[in-house]
């Protein structure tokens, strides 16, 4: 299946590499391909992104247009998949683009916040709250420009007047330059600079920004960074093993093991927000034995790859700040700093080595000086109040009451974001208490941060860094740790990971009057786009994984046999209710599960065997028939429900002269005999039709 | 609650008829409906109408199994609603006898409690224990058979495996009303036929479901005489199923009630408890009775030292209506018919006439406890000590024409405790009783001999005229 997605989505973007121009048959060609290939909506939407992404600027505008065509005639998954980085998506690209074509992407955002034309779906594009982030962006953008004439010149983009009335509903206008740094996604790790193969973009003049190449790539590392982390976190494990082994004795090792165990797996089937990611690192090497030879990355940037990025004298980089400082901590006042594009871009991105430069461990180490994105990103203003709490909590519920955004509740607004206000001594437990933290706080306002609000609700006290214990004791108030039986969570397969891991929405529900009375609408997606992949014929939803294809694909199978025009024609009839035993015995087997009748058609030495055994024959209608054991062995037949002819047959039985016999019975003696095997039935439907004549229907005397 | 009745003579103008229900769907009356979010979409149609709704766009559910977009869907003979969560348009044609737009619904109560039982599903596969053991109950009509429906649905939506018990007789659960049933759903229910089918011999539309099937017969589960012990059987039958399936082991199981025993005596609800008991049953939902509510989490708040019971209560939801008693019957003999002859002309069944000697039948009818002198009491177990007045042999008479024989797998020799414990195969249909000829004239299921076994005849459900 998962070829075929890779075709599908080499495909498109093949396709996509040809649009250069804002040309409708492309387009809509390239919409009628993602129409027509839903089931692959993760991967073509991936290649769109990543085309938006990596494209030259001139060629951005079209590949927007196409992610605008998509989502307006195709609608979900792409919606969901889209929106999920459509403010890296979109932002990224207006960053880099000219003045015309932002105006062109302005025009867009403004259709994604109302419904499709022509529909009847009241519903906009796409969710407020994917389009209020990048709304509040591009405010904060502009009157970035705007509070700072002196930069202007620079700048590509024209000022735009303050009573705009585009704009009015824009909050408070930050107040220094760091707050710019909004238009970087904080969704996306980006402690990197610009990679060298960027070296072309030398010239701090932003003007240039528009034809030169496009801008720093959100990061590709943050997977990496992960496995920097689950790395360490697999070496403490084995240590800790080791360690272990020897001390068998030692509850603290035991507990301590436990508890990393625990950890590895959130790391596997949860993705963190990066803050978190970082107090997680840093409580383990709390964890870790003292001195871990951790080779330290140098904070000093590289100045050789980071040249246009040295920031100006009178800007200080937030790189000053050490974790401790709280989230007032001074920022240089906006006046004096001439705002253009690279600096907002320094300044959302620390200083660290370049990508080449990266090595196995973790770019971050505890160094005071040093800051740590949880910290950077705490004296950046959330663009909105998403943006702090990424993909990994689509089941925030945003509070209530909200109405019906809960279409598409994937997008909606995180809880309070409390990463902000976390201080930097912010250990696991209440970080992953935040996962279980029932939505109180309202919104944060945009552009303003939020309060202080965070209490960490496991209880254990004032946790000991280093020590286990709060970890575990963290980790048991996880909702998330218990995966449904059957669907294990992938990390590459968000939608996997939405259905199966449920996250704070679901655990505070208690089995009270009151509980159950609250409205949450943040749920209704765990039965909706949780299972995107809809049978079109009978409504069933599947996971859009590699597994629900195959289920799918024998679901559309099941439907497909079933579909059998002569049925009323042959008279069908109710089967007798199985007897209790049966009933115990009976294990309900889906149409979807694999077909096991149809495993061992091939094979070897075993394959006389099995074809045997997989001979049957429906079991006769006729009560006394039924009654009647094998004429070798003299016991009785064992009744199978066999889904796909959707009756009860006798399996390894055989019919041969009205008698039915076991088959491997009638095997044993044909062989002694003799006599040639009996060809076997090409299917139920075939041997229900050859069985008409047969002297079974003549015991039916006593009908009329 | 919704099976239409399969209107003619099934059986020897089938062609016929699926032609006629294929040109059903008058073209010109149909109708395109919104619907906002959160809002339902509330119907009556008569049992010689038909309605039929396709989704055209958006998401919609009837109890909370999903409509497929652009299929048509038929209901006739049934109340129902189709809800949505995210909105959705609907095109609607036929010939309602009410319709209209809620918005107020309590879908919410639903949709949460279902996500509570997933906390305690994850809970238990985790700790590979059982998973919730849910009982409804409340007063008939306030919508207990649309709320399991709705827990099943999402619980095999999300991959789940219920196992559903109906100790209803007003109404069946794939079988005739009348009986008991307990099956386990892994596949979607089927929209137009409520539950879906039992086991055909031919391709069913929607993957079968596999009930296990009691003949209780009788309309008053108060007439505790057989209800309980049946209940024990069943619930014995049901963690027994459990304990081997693990799939069903731990997403628990949810008991649909007759509104009968949610009246209880003084304050007493002597079924219930026994349901609660025999099943352990650690979630109760009361829907639609304060005082119910009320009496019964005083009762199960305060036991110390056990496993806690928790008593919770929904509202009932606006679109409950009053089900007549012509409704009710109506809605029986209907699941009769497609017990017989199929729920839809697509589908038809056809089962086959025959006639028995009266001594070919052995057949037994539940004493009823008014007319025993012998029976005083109501206790579960003087059941158990005083055998003799389960069950009497009949020889056929003529007032048993349109009544059902459950077959059951005992034979007539077995003890009556025996017969009352069996399982039944299925049903015959007492077409005619000609009392010269000593002759019985029963419809059955399929062809084939009629069986040596133990018959029930029960007082309830009603006669049915005129099946053949």
């Amino acid at each position: 299946m998962s070829s075929s997605s890779d075709e599908v989505a080499a495909d498109f973007k093949d396709a996509l590499q040809d649009l250069k121009l804002n040309s409708r048959p492309e387009i809509s060609n390239l919409t009628i391909i993602a129409k027509e290939n839903t089931e692959y909506a993760q991967a073509i939407s991936q290649e769109l992104e990543n085309h938006i992404r990596t494209t030259r600027p001139e060629w951005k505008l079209p590949a927007l247009y196409v992610l605008d065509s998509i989502v307006k005639n195709v609608g979900t998954p792409y919606t969901v998949y889209l929106g999920r980085n459509l403010y890296r998506t979109f932002m990224d690209a207006y960053l880099v683009i000219g003045e015309s074509t932002r105006k062109a992407m302005e025009g867009l955002l403004r259709t994604w916040k109302q419904p499709v034309p022509d529909s009847m779906d009241p519903r906009p594009v796409f969710p407020p709250e994917v389009t209020g982030d990048i709304e509040n962006a591009l405010n904060k953008f502009r009157s970035a420009i705007q509070s700072t004439p002196a930069a202007r010149p620079l700048h590509v983009l024209p000022p735009r007047p303050a009573t705009n009335t585009t704009w009015r509903s824009t909050p408070t206008p930050p107040q220094n330059g760091n707050r710019y740094t909004a238009p970087q996604d904080p969704r996306a790790r980006q402690q990197f600079p610009p990679t060298p193969q960027y070296g072309s973009y030398q010239s701090p003049v932003p003007g240039q920004n528009t034809y030169s190449t496009p801008q720093p790539l959100p990061s590709p590392m943050s997977s990496n960074d992960l496995d920097d982390l689950k790395a360490e976190v697999g070496k403490l494990i084995s240590n800790t093993q080791q360690a272990f082994a020897y001390n068998p004795a030692d509850t603290a090792l035991q507990t301590k093991l436990n508890a990393l165990l625990q950890l590895k797996k959130v790391l596997d089937t949860q993705t963190l927000p990066p803050q978190q990611l970082e107090a997680v690192r840093m409580q383990v090497r709390n964890l870790a034995p003292p001195p871990t030879p951790v080779p330290t990355q140098t904070p000093v940037p590289n100045s050789s790859s980071l040249p246009n990025f040295v920031p100006p004298v009178s800007f200080q980089p937030p790189m000053i700040h050490s974790p401790h400082q709280n989230t007032n901590s001074p920022f240089p006042p906006p006046s004096s700093a001439p705002v253009n594009l690279a600096q907002l871009l320094a300044n959302a991105r620390p200083p660290a080595p370049p990508v080449t430069a990266m090595s196995p461990a973790p770019p971050m180490p505890a160094a005071p000086a040093m800051p740590n994105l949880a910290d950077f990103l705490r004296a950046v203003p959330p663009p909105a109040q998403s943006s702090s709490t990424p993909a990994v909590t689509p089941f925030f519920p945003p509070s209530f009451p909200v109405r019906p955004a809960v279409s598409t509740p994937i997008q909606t607004p995180a809880i309070s974001t409390p990463a902000p206000a976390t201080a930097p001594t912010a250990n696991l437990a209440e970080l992953i208490a935040q996962f279980s933290k029932p939505p109180t706080a309202p919104p944060a306002q945009p552009a303003q941060i939020p309060p202080p609000q965070f209490t960490p609700q496991i209880p254990t006290g004032a946790p000991t860094q280093g020590n286990p214990e709060w970890l575990l004791n963290a980790l048991k108030g996880l909702p998330f740790l218990a995966t449904p039986s059957g669907s294990t969570p992938l990390a590459s397969e968000p939608m996997t990971r939405q259905s199966s891991a449920p996250t704070n929405g679901v655990g505070e529900i208690e089995l009270t009057t009151a509980s159950l009375k609250q409205p949450r609408f943040h749920l209704i997606s765990r039965l909706y786009e949780a299972y995107p992949n809809m049978c079109s014929t009978c409504g069933r939803r599947f996971e859009s994984t590699p597994q629900g294809k195959e289920k799918k694909a024998r679901h559309m199978d099941w439907h497909f046999k079933v579909k059998d025009p002569d049925a009323a024609k042959r008279g069908i009839h109710r089967s007798w209710y199985i007897s209790e035993k049966e009933w115990l015995e009976y294990r309900e087997m889906d149409e979807t599960s694999p077909d096991q009748a149809n495993n061992g058609a091939s094979g070897s030495a075993t394959a006389v065997k099995k074809q045997a055994q997989d001979r049957y024959v429906p079991v006769p209608q006729d009560p006394a028939e039924a009654q009647v054991p094998c004429p070798i062995c003299q016991e009785k037949f064992k009744n199978v429900w066999l889904p796909e002819g959707n009756e009860f047959v006798w399996m390894d039985a055989l019919q041969v002269g009205g008698r039915i016999y076991h088959a491997t019975c009638y095997e044993e003696y044909s062989k002694g005999a003799g006599i040639a095997m009996p060809s076997t039935p090409d299917s139920v439907l075939g041997k229900r039709k050859a069985e008409a004549g047969t002297p079974a229907s003549g015991k039916k005397a006593r009908a009329y | 609650m919704d099976i239409p009745g399969l209107p003619g003579l099934p059986g020897l103008n089938l062609g016929a008829q699926a032609i006629e229900a294929l040109n059903l769907p008058p073209v010109p009356s149909s109708r395109q409906q919104d619907l906002a979010a959160n809002t339902e979409y509330r119907f009556e149609v008569g049992f010689s109408r038909s309605l039929t709704i396709k989704l055209v766009s958006g998401t919609a559910e009837y109890f909370g199994t999903e409509l497929a977009p652009s299929q048509s869907y038929t209901f006739q003979g049934t109340k129902g609603a189709v809800f949505t969560w995210q909105g959705c348009r609907l095109e609607i044609s036929g010939d309602p006898e009410s319709e209209y737009v809620a918005e107020e619904t309590q879908m919410m109560g639903c949709l949460n409690a279902h996500f509570a039982f997933e906390n305690l599903r994850d809970a238990a596969v985790r700790s590979e224990e059982l998973g919730p053991r849910v009982l409804v109950v409340g007063p008939e009509n306030a919508g207990k058979t649309s709320l399991v429906k709705t827990l099943t649905a999402y619980a095999t939506k999300m991959g789940r495996q219920p196992i559903v018990v109906n100790l209803d007789p007003k109404q069946g659960m794939l079988s005739v009303p009348g009986s008991f049933t307990a099956a386990a759903f892994s596949s979607i229910l089927d929209v137009q036929e409520g539950w879906g089918t039992s086991p055909i011999s031919g391709p069913s539309p929607i993957p079968v479901k596999m009930p296990l099937v009691y003949h209780y017969g009788l309309k008053d589960p108060e007439e505790t005489k057989l209800f309980k012990p049946l209940v024990t059987r069943m619930a014995l039958d049901v963690t027994s199923r459990l304990e081997y399936d693990k799939a069903s082991k731990q997403t628990g199981f949810i008991i649909d009630t007759p509104g009968a025993i949610s009246q209880g005596k003084g304050g007493v609800y002597e079924n219930i408890e026994h349901i609660i008991s025999e099943f352990s049953v650690n979630v109760v939902i009361t829907i639609g009775s304060e005082r119910l509510y009320s009496d019964l989490s005083r009762k199960y708040s305060s036991r110390a030292g056990e496993e806690a019971i928790r008593v919770v209560r929904l509202e009932k939801s606006g679109g409950c209506v009053d089900r007549s008693d012509d409704y009710m019957q109506a809605l029986r003999q209907a699941q009769i018919k497609a017990y017989f002859f199929g729920h839809t002309a697509e589908y038809a069944l056809a089962p086959h006439s025959q006639a028995a000697d009266y001594d070919d039948l052995n057949i037994f009818r539940a004493v009823d406890s008014s007319t025993d002198p012998n029976h005083s009491d109501v206790d579960a177990h003087g059941i158990f000590s005083n055998p003799r007045s389960i069950y009497e042999k009949v020889t056929p008479f003529p007032d048993m024409v349109g009544k059902l024989l459950a077959i059951t797998t005992a034979l007539a020799t077995d003890p009556e405790e025996r017969i009352r414990d069996s399982n039944v195969r299925g049903y015959m249909w007492v077409a005619d009783v000609d009392e010269v000829k000593k002759r019985v004239k029963v419809l059955c299921p399929q062809p084939g001999m009629v069986v040596p076994n133990a018959l029930i005849l029960g007082s309830w459900p009603e006669s049915v005229a005129g099946l053949v």
